[in-house]
């Protein structure tokens, strides 16, 4: 038992200090240009690609206000976060009612005043599908 | 003695289970919908269990007289609270690695940021906390930087405190592995459980479960081993069973080591004497500098402990004692003696020659007026390792009998394999170990 666990607590730090050691020697380049394809829109530097640049209605979103299939408008930009809802933090049902709506109160609140982190922030971008049609 | 008569350790581990169980029940088709959702999964459910386990191990080091008896006594008790620490740690450690591997199909800058977030998100940090300080407090329990000191080991495992506090902090703003938001009930539970036994173990039993003794003699029985006799100085006094173990401090300040530490000392008294006694070996800094105790010394002994005679005697016993294993037998035959019992019982003592075989007159004389009872010294330097010839030689019908085995660790896993040998089942064979890391 004492062999296993001091194996395991070696293999522990050697992979986190690989992970940290990979991060540090990658150029920083190299993370900011990986294109991430999600549903066929191409997303860099957290940016829709032109021409991914779609305009949704509010309408529009609203259709999509289920955990099978969750949209959200946040500031104005339009996400989908179907493919994110079962690895966020908080159980789904928390974020069940906001599906298919302007979520930004929910974003900025996280339902007791207190906002999301910067990560959170950054994260959410990679689940931008475009931004809210102005209404006309 | 049927196992199933300590109910104690199946129990905890069905404990530890039951929130995995409940929460692979309700496993959502999305946790594992991908390799990526799938790791994530695994690492929050490591999260969860470790964590389970964790609480549950605080929960154990509570130290309730009698509690232990569910388990066969307190070393029992310590082994499944040090294997709960164990699998806990290899859990803990699991679960930032898979939930940052998790990560990786996206960016390594995900994994890395998920692992090292801002200074800002203590919700993270409080975990990362958390775990660190458990590698510091269990680094001694698992010889990972070779054999510890007791009572630095006993200091450094104090920081299991902050660290159960900290994890608690830090898995109370997560939740979402069990259903219907069970995490928000089950941490403050447990949380209540394991701050309880710690408070018990720390603030209730110094007051209450210490009891007040004073040394009245030190005898010493060889240049390296004494028999303390206390007599109480308080109202109440310890009730006890032979062969049981107590927590001793002492508060003598001359000692040049071990003032006022705990340290754990098989009884060596029979029950019904107006005294304690407690035999006690050089074997620690403690256990050496306690040799030169004063009479008139103010002691606490708290317990007792340890369940290694059953409350109902088999009629035919054997008894292999090692070296200073032999002091919960002292107990036991110095109780039958002073109630006029008769036992069939073989007691083989096993010691490296005759000069280290202590007591052994005194039980032999024991063994002249107990009827049944008789004493075989086995020495190591003229016999070798004890064997299975010497045993059918020397026992009459060592199989049909219930084996009792105390001595040091080498000797009692010998012991069990000769018996088992000779056809004795593992129920009828007791062990106890008093070496407790």
């Amino acid at each position: 038992m004492k062999k296993l666990v001091y194996t395991v607590f070696i293999v522990f730090w050697a992979a986190i200090l690989t992970l940290l050691a990979v991060r540090v020697l990658t150029p920083q380049a190299d993370f900011e240009s990986v294109e991430i394809e999600r549903d066929g829109i191409e997303i860099e530097n957290g940016e829709p690609v032109d021409g991914h640049r779609q305009r949704f209605t509010l309408e529009d979103v609203a259709e999509h206000d289920t955990l099978d299939d969750c949209w959200m408008v946040i500031e104005g930009k339009v996400h989908d976060f179907t493919d994110y809802v079962p690895r966020h933090p908080a159980p789904p049902s928390v974020l069940e009612p906001w599906c298919g709506t302007e979520a930004t109160e929910g974003m900025r609140s996280k339902g007791d005043d207190e906002d999301h982190s910067r990560r959170a922030w950054r994260l959410a971008e990679n689940y931008r599908i475009g931004v809210v049609a102005e209404a006309n | 003695m049927p196992k199933r008569q300590f109910p104690g350790r199946g129990l905890i581990w069905a404990a530890a289970m039951i929130p995995v169980v409940v929460a692979l029940a309700a496993i959502d088709p999305k946790d594992v919908s991908s390799a990526a959702a799938g790791l994530n999964y695994l690492g929050r459910l490591c999260g969860l269990a470790g964590m389970v386990m964790l609480l549950l191990a605080a929960a154990l080091s509570a130290r309730v007289p009698g509690f232990d008896r569910w388990f066969g006594g307190l070393t029992k008790l310590w082994k499944t609270h040090h294997f709960l620490g164990a699998g806990s740690l290899l859990l803990l450690m699991a679960h930032p690695l898979l939930l940052a591997l998790a990560e990786t199909p996206g960016s390594l800058e995900a994994a890395v940021t998920l692992l090292f977030p801002s200074i800002g998100e203590w919700q993270i940090w409080t975990g990362w906390l958390a775990l660190v300080l458990m590698m510091a407090f269990l680094a001694p329990s698992f010889a990972f930087f070779g054999r510890p000191d007791y009572q630095h080991w006993k200091t450094l495992h104090r920081l299991a405190g902050p660290a159960v506090l900290l994890a608690l902090l830090h898995a109370y703003q997560y939740g979402r592995t069990l259903p219907m938001n069970a995490e928000r009930w089950l941490w403050p539970m447990l949380a209540v459980l394991a701050v309880g036994a710690v408070s018990w173990r720390f603030v209730f039993s110094r007051r209450v479960g210490r009891l007040k003794y004073t040394v009245e003699r030190v005898i010493s029985v060889a240049n390296n081993l004494v028999e303390l006799v206390l007599k109480p100085a308080g109202r109440r006094h310890l009730n006890y069973d032979a062969g049981q173990f107590v927590y001793l401090a002492a508060f003598d300040e001359s000692l040049s080591d071990g003032y006022a530490e705990e340290h754990p000392y098989t009884l060596s008294s029979a029950p019904g004497e107006d005294v304690l006694r407690i035999a006690i070996k050089g074997l620690g800094d403690a256990s050496r500098a306690i040799q030169t105790i004063r009479p008139g010394s103010r002691v606490t002994v708290e317990g007792p402990y340890g369940r290694f005679f059953p409350d109902d005697e088999p009629e035919r016993q054997l008894w292999i004692a090692g070296g200073i294993g032999i002091t919960p037998f002292l107990g036991r035959a110095r109780h039958l003696y002073r109630q006029g019992r008769s036992l069939d019982v073989h007691l083989i003592y096993c010691a490296q020659d005759e000069e280290r075989a202590r007591f052994l007159d005194e039980l032999t004389a024991i063994a002249e007026e107990v009827d049944g009872m008789q004493v075989t010294p086995h020495y190591f330097y003229r016999q070798g390792p004890l064997d299975q010839d010497f045993l059918v030689a020397e026992v009459a019908g060592p199989a049909d009998r219930m084996a009792f085995i105390c001595g040091p660790q080498p000797l009692n896993d010998l012991a069990k394999r000769l018996l088992s040998g000779l056809g004795l089942s593992s129920r009828n064979i007791r062990t106890e170990e008093f070496e407790l890391l």
